[in-house]
This record gives structure tokens, sequence and C-alpha cells, in this order.
């Protein structure tokens, strides 16, 4: 076994998974789907609270935009119930359609702006709408790490470097 | 995650369900074989069309019911209920268009249930606008597959009647031939319609009554509305239209996919110190390293400031301390002092660079800030620095953490506080020198300076060795600003004071002030209210602010602006120390009163006019007194925590500075105690501040004692009056008289602080 090497990309910072705030929902209209605006004292020094307002916002209109009830929505109803139903097979609904937008939009947000914050927006659909979730990464400025525990991506959905902790 | 484990495969429960099924699909295929050949030929090939349909329809919507997904929750991950599941209450209220609802902690599931949700025993799952378990369908009947159940049920009930009807007309037409083959299926046919009949239609009226008034068959067998307003409710129409023609919900037990991955990489971009937050880093050269971010969102620029601060010079490290601890408090002073500070620029416009970058800082934050106590605070201690102006000897000990929070506040208070606590403390630093402007700390130079630059070593040295306000906050400030010395407020120039108590420095000052009247060289340099940070401390003269030499304007300023401050300071101070202090300082000084200045009779009018503004030092206090002590001789630690000490201390230091005092800017000796004595004496009123004072005075009296040094001594004689430092004799014109307690002249100073000078 070689000495190990220890390049620069081993010898940076990794971030890991610090704690987790939540934004709840704000019912005070109804049932409808709405997030507090309110902003969450944790992510204080984390983020600017005009920019969580923001995306909170944004996805707020989108779920609105969602669940309106209006002209589209008669559509598919008559649509499906014509076709008992099957056009639910090869069609997708329009929530589902605005659904995609919203996970697009909130990977975008991710890349853009929570990242890197070492933050990260999680769908709130993941979580049964109740919360949007936002995971606020530590930097633990680790650093050297063996080699293989660099800090490539890590293995779980978003990758983290988690260097210093593997390497623990 | 979302689904319960340990499921195991339950005939039972599939009974309802496959019975249901079999007489639907059973009866409705031996209806059309044996009822609707003869209907499509006798009345119309549309009956079996229409009943096809129909009967079309009501199994896909049996389907839809049976086999979508009501709407359930996923069970929620550890994180979410880590706070929740053992010390959570119960319920949890909300508020949906004024009615309180109430949503019950499940244990399940690991949340509160959103309303209209309910956990379903059968399922083992909360449901979203959970209506009830169906064992027919043998599902539960939630927001995603409400519509289709509600529809099965309309179907199935036209259905039946259908079949019960057509079925009867072709029994009619056959009644002589009842045996035939036909006829008795259709007879067994027509009964299962005819015995489910009236439950079906019941329940179908049922659910159209729900839908009509918008609950759920939970809500409704609960009793949830009952005699109550249903929050849920859009209106007969409305809720017609929702059940009907809502887009269809989204399913939330989704399979994980793949989601791309997201790379969260350090360094992380941390938000910019918003005016908010006011983090003011305090380089203590090492020393007090630590940067005392307040909440704002700037640490990023805290932390970057904090490097500068080692190669500050010792001098830099007391203002380090000061905008430290303006960083505790959260940063509101920032912002807040800002705004002030103009206020202070009218005044002090030259202010000398400011000797300790800290205290721009935190004056910026300060003004950025909303709080004008941290500022207040932050100013205080900045304050303190100035007068120690010593060169650094007891920079080290300031660390002055509670100093920085006693700034902040400060700032706030007084408009121009933040500013003037620094240039008080500049003053002081530079009390001897300067002209004991307070101007040093002008806003102006504190805002447009960089946090960073003003931590440059050659601002901070640019006194004597001593932080001046003047230096640290306005590089350009020219000593000569004693005229504005005297609306410090109290700048601790004099050397004595804490910087950190602005306001009670005020108040001290105020006697020493009168004091120094009495001994002659009042520099009338700086209101005592070092505390008001304000605007009076434009000239960042060393000199101390007096009272005397304060215009009545600022005098009247003054005054306000103690009042105000004290009432932060009371705020600010609850919790800290200071009331032992207040209670030593007070004895300290009504001790002073031998000094050899005039009674603290002269003072107490003018000092008791300033205690209001103390509480926002109070906090500072602790550390003016610690930083005092740190400066003039490593009193440090019984300066700072024993009101005992420091009052012995302050005795024995009011003593010489009272000497000092008498001596006038000329004399250490008599100036330092008449200085101080004059301090002290106010003190009752400015209790907060007094400890600061008694501090200040107490490292004033040591550095003059002790050293005799000449970073003490040569402010001293300069200037310091009441442990202010040395003021322009110029500025103000009159020294202060003894008597000067019998006419406490108001004035305004810069940024609107009052002062109140004796005369």
């Amino acid at each position: 076994m070689a000495t190990e090497f220890h390049n620069l990309q081993e010898l940076r910072h990794s971030a890991s998974l610090a704690t987790r705030v939540f934004v709840q929902r704000d019912y005070s209209e109804g049932t409808v789907c709405r997030f507090q605006s309110k902003f969450p004292s944790e992510l204080d020094n984390r983020i600017e609270r005009s920019l969580l307002e923001e995306t909170v916002k944004t996805l707020n209109s989108y779920y609105t935009e969602a669940e309106k009830i209006g002209g589209q929505s008669y559509m598919e109803g008559c649509l499906a119930c014509a076709t008992a139903y099957f056009v639910f097979l090869c069609m997708e609904t329009r929530y589902e359609k605005v659904l995609k937008k919203i996970s697009g939009y909130i990977q975008e947000q991710n890349e853009k702006i929570y990242a890197p914050r070492g933050l990260l927006l999680t769908d709130p659909i993941e979580r049964g709408m109740r919360v949007l979730e936002i995971s606020v990464f530590e930097d633990h400025g680790c650093s050297s790490s063996s080699p293989s525990s660099s800090s490539s991506s890590s293995s779980s959905s978003s990758s983290m470097s988690s260097a210093c902790s593997a390497a623990r | 995650m979302p689904d319960s484990t340990g499921k195991r495969f339950k005939p039972t429960k599939y009974i309802p369900v496959s019975t249901a099924a079999t007489l639907l699909v059973g009866s409705t295929t031996l209806f059309f074989v044996f009822t609707c050949p003869w209907l499509a030929k006798v009345i119309s090939p549309a009956v079996p069309l229409y009943n096809g349909v129909v009967f079309l329809f009501v199994l896909a919507n049996f389907s839809m019911a049976t086999f979508m997904d009501p709407g359930v929750y996923p069970r929620a991950d550890e994180d979410e209920d880590k706070d929740d599941d053992f010390r959570a209450p119960l319920y949890k209220n909300v508020e949906i268009k004024g009615i309180q609802v109430r949503m019950k902690w499940c244990a399940t599931c690991h949340f509160y249930r959103p309303p209209r949700c309910s956990h379903c025993s059968v399922c083992d799952n909360c449901v979203e606008d959970f209506d009830h378990h169906c064992p027919w369908v043998n599902n539960c009947i939630g927001r995603r597959n409400y519509r289709y159940f509600f529809l099965f049920l309309l179907s199935l009930s036209v259905h039946m009647i259908n079949v019960f009807s057509f079925g009867l007309i072709f029994v009619l037409h056959h009644r002589e031939r009842l045996s035939a083959l036909h006829t008795t299926v259709t007879l067994v046919v027509m009964c299962i319609p005819g015995l489910f009949f009236i439950p079906v239609v019941g329940l179908t009226g049922f659910h159209m009554v729900l839908v009509a008034r918008g609950r759920t068959t939970n809500e409704q067998v609960t009793g949830k509305f009952r005699g109550g307003v249903n929050p849920f409710t859009k209106g007969c129409c409305g809720n017609v239209e929702y059940v009907l023609c809502s887009p269809l919900a989204p399913r939330y037990m989704l399979d994980p996919r793949k989601k791309p991955h997201i790379k969260i990489q350090p360094p992380f971009i941390r938000p910019d110190l918003s005016d908010r937050q006011i983090t003011i880093k305090v380089s203590d050269n090492g020393i007090h390293g630590t940067i005392v971010s307040s909440k704002s969102k700037n640490s990023l620029d805290v932390l970057d400031e904090k490097e500068i601060q080692p190669p500050l010079p010792p001098k830099a490290d007391r203002y380090n301390f000061k905008s430290q601890l303006t960083s505790t408090e959260d940063g509101s002073l920032s912002g807040k002092t800002h705004p002030s500070t103009p206020a202070m620029y009218k005044y002090r416009p030259s202010f000398s660079t400011m000797p300790k970058v800290h205290y721009h800082n935190s004056r910026e934050k300060i003004m950025m800030g909303e709080e004008r106590k941290t500022s207040a605070i932050l100013e205080e201690g900045v304050r303190g620095h100035d007068y120690r102006s010593e060169p650094n000897l007891d920079l080290p000990e300031y660390t002055n953490a509670p100093l920085h929070r006693t700034f902040q506040s400060s700032p706030l208070q007084l408009d121009a506080d933040p500013v003037n606590s620094r240039s008080l403390s500049l003053k002081q630093a530079q009390r001897r020198s300067e002209k004991g402007h307070l101007t040093g700390l002008q806003p102006q130079t504190v805002t447009s300076t960089p946090y960073k630059s003003v931590f440059s070593p050659n601002t901070l040295s640019n006194r004597n060795g001593s932080l001046s306000y003047d230096s640290l906050l306005n590089p350009s400030i020219s000593p000569g600003n004693a005229s504005e010395c005297m609306a410090h407020r109290g700048m601790p120039s004099m050397g004595f004071h804490s910087p950190y108590l602005p306001t009670k420095m005020c108040h001290i000052r105020e006697p020493e002030i009168q004091r120094q009247q009495v001994t002659t060289t009042y520099s009338p340099v700086m209101p005592v209210r070092v505390g008001r940070q304000s605007p009076h401390q434009r000239d960042r003269d060393p000199s101390p602010v007096r009272y005397d030499n304060l215009s009545q304007t600022i005098m009247a300023s003054i005054q306000e602006r103690k009042e105000m401050e004290e009432r932060e300071k009371r705020h600010m101070f609850h919790g800290r120390s200071q009331p032992h202090i207040y209670a030593q300082d007070s004895g300290v000084f009504d001790g002073a009163g031998g000094y050899g200045l005039p009674p603290s009779g002269c003072y107490p009018d003018g000092t008791r006019s300033r205690g209001p503004t103390p509480p926002a030092y109070s906090g500072s206090r602790d550390n003016l007194m610690g930083v005092g002590l740190v400066n003039y001789g490593q009193r440090t630690p019984v300066l700072r925590h024993g009101g005992s000490t420091m009052g012995r201390a302050l005795r024995t230091s009011s003593t010489s500075l009272h000497t000092d005092h008498s001596s006038s800017n000329s004399s250490q000796g008599r100036a330092t105690e008449g200085y101080r004595s004059p301090t002290h004496q106010p003190h009752s009123p400015i209790v907060p501040r007094s400890p600061s004072y008694s501090h200040y005075k107490l490292s004033y009296m040591n550095a003059l004692e002790r050293t005799d040094s000449p970073r003490l001594g040569a402010p001293r004689e300069t200037k310091i009056v009441n442990g202010q430092r040395d003021c322009h004799p110029g500025a103000h014109g009159t020294p202060l008289s003894p008597s000067r307690h019998n006419n406490v002249k108001k004035m305004t100073g810069i940024g609107g602080t009052t002062y109140e000078i004796s005369v």
C-alpha cells in the first residue's frame, strides 16, 4: 500500500448534514396547499430572507395553479369519465404536470441558490406536502482524508461530500 | 417509510369486497344475458346500451375506489419528529379561516395530522381528507378517491334502479310464464337490487348531503361541526364543484425516484451582513479574537473582519473588543447606527481616523442594526478603549464581550451613540492628545470606513497609542474638535471612564466635569455621556467630554440621550451584575466626594439626570469596568468582577483621579482624582454606567499611579478633566466650574444626544 496521495480534492472541506429545518404548511385558507412564508430562525445566518421567501412564494403559486378548479380540470374530469378513466393510463393530469414543474424548480433552486449556501430543499411531495424540508449542511472542514473517501459524490441521492465524516 | 410493515394476508377482509364484486358483476351479467335481449327487441336496443354504459360507469368507479390510493401520508422521517415525539403535546391548534382546528399527533406516523386527516386502523395509514374505510371496496376513502366512491355510489344506485325496473318490466310481460328460465333468472336478478336498494340508496343520499355540506363521513359521525361552523365548506355549489371537478390529487407514496445529485460543497456562501445584524468584531489581537457576531447575516463580513484584527495594534484590540461586543447583541446596532451617525457627522465631521477599527465596524453595524442598545454598548466599549488609549497595555484585556454588548445597544439609542461611544473611547485614548473630541467617532467615519479599514493599524495608532474614536472613526479627524468634545457624551476620553458606559460617563462626567471646573482644567470635551455614542462625539479627542464645556443644546441632547440610554440599559442590564456594580459605583463615587473636586453634590444633579441612560450600558459596564481595568493596569480581574473591588479601587483611583483632575489638564495626579470623583459621584443615577466608570477611573488611576506612564500621564495632563479626556479647553470655553451642578445645561450634541452640562 503505497503512501496515500492526498490530492487537493480530498483536502477540501466536506459538508455533512447538520440539521433539518421544516417550513410548515399554512392552513389558514383551508386545505389548499400553501406553505408558511415565515422565515425559520435557524436559517438566519445561512440564507437571505428574501431568497427563501421568494422560493416559498413561487412554490405556493405553483400549488395554487395545480389545484385550481377551472376549465382544464372540468375537461379532464369529463374525459376521464367518458373513457372510464382509461385516460389516466395514457395521459398525465394537470397536477402531475405542475408537480414536475415544481420538481424542476426546486432542483434549479437547489443548484443555484441553496447548495452554495449549504442548504438543500426537499420536494414537499416526498413528505406528503406537509412540510418543506430544508436540510442544513455544515462545513466540517476536514483536512485530509483517504483517497477512497475523498469527496467524490457519495451514494445518497444528494451527493454530499462526506470525506471528512467518511474518513473519520 | 410510508407503508406499515408486517402486514399479513387476512382473507376475511376481502370477503365484503369479493361479495360486492361478485354480486355486482354476476347479477348484471345475468341481466344482460337473460333480460336485455327481450328488452332490446321489444322496447328498444337503446335499453341495453344504456344499461351497459351505466354498468361500465359503475365498474370503473368501483375499480377506482378500490384500487386508487386515497391519499396516504408517508411516515415522517425521524428528523421531522425528533422534537415532537415525546414531548409534543397531543394536539396542536391551527386556525383555518378564523376557526380553531385541532391537529392531533399521530403516534404511528409521527406527525401532526393535517386538518381533515385521520388515521385508518384497518389500513394503518394516515389518510388525507379521510372519509371512511369502506369494506365493500376494501379501501379507505380519502381525498383522491372520494369522487370515484361518490360516483360509484351514484352510478350503482342508478344501475340498481335500472336493473330492477327493466327486470320488472320483463317479469310483468312474462307473468304467465314465471317458471321460464329467463323470467326466473330475471326475478332472481331483481331481488338483488331490491335487497340492497335501501342501504345503497340510503348511503348515496347520505353522501349527497355530505358533499353539499362539505363534510366528510368522519366529521359527520364524530360530530366535529355539530352546532359549529365548518371551515372547510365552500358553499353548496363550491363543495359540489370541489368534489366533482377538482383535479386529481397527487400521490404521496411515490416510488423513490432518482433525483439528480446536487453537490453540496463548502465553502458555503453566507448572507451578507444585513443592516439588521451587526456583527461587530472586535479584534483583540488574538486575545479576544472572538468575533461576536450578532445574528446578522453578514457573518461573512464579520469573519473577514476578524482576520484583520490580528495585525492591529493593541489599541486596535481594544476597539476590537468593543466591536465584538457589539456583535453580541444581534446586530441590530449596525443598521441602526448608521442612520444615526450622520447626525454625528454633522457635528464632528472631522473625526480622525478611528483608532479602532472595531469601532468602526461596530458602529456601522450598529447603525444598521435596530438595537440601539447594542450599539450603545458597543460604543461604550469602544469608548473604553479610548480611554485606555494607553498603549495597548490594557488592550489585551479587554475581552469585552460584555462590552460589546453594551456597545451595541447604545448606538441605537443614541443615534450616534455608537459613534460617540466609540469616539469616547477613542477619545479617551486620545485624551491626552487630542482634543478630546469625540468627533473622532463621527459616524461618518464609521460608516464610511469599511470594517476592515477600521482596523488598520494606522488609524489605530494614530493617537498616542490610544484608541481614540477619532482615529478609529475618522482618520481624518482633527484633534481640533475640541468643541465637539464637549458634546461628546461623556467620552471617557478622560481616560478613566470606560468607553463602555457612554451614558454613564455622562453622568459621571458631569460631576467630573463639575469637578473639573473646580480643578480648572475641565476640558469640556465631551459630555459625559459616554453612552451616547452620539454625534457628540464628533470630536474624538481623547479628552473626555465635559459637561461644563458643552453647549446648552448639547447638554440638552445629552440629557435626553442619557435618559433614553438609561432606559434601554435597564432593559439590557437586567441580568447583569450591574446592580452590584451600581452599588459599588455609587459607593465609590460617593466616597470620592472628597477628592478635592467639587463635592459630589455638584454632580449628582447632572448624573442623576442621566440615570436613565445607563441601562443600555449596563452590560457594557461590566465590560467597561473590566476594560478600564485592563487598560490601566491589569486590574482586569479585579475590576471586572468585583464591584467591591472596584469600589475600592475606584476610591483609590478616584482619589488619584481627582487629583488629576485638580491639576486639570496638566497635573496628572490631581487631575485624575478630580477627574474621577466627579464621575463617581454622579454615579448614582447612572448606576449602570458607573461601574465602568469606576473601572475606568480605576484603571486610569492605576495607570496614573503606577505608571505614570507616559500614556496615561500624557493624556492626562492634557486633558483629563473628568476622566474625560482632555478636552479642548477651547472648545467649550468654560471650564467646568464646581458650581456647575447648580445649573445643568442641556445641550444637544451630535445626533441629538443631549448633554447635560452643569454650568
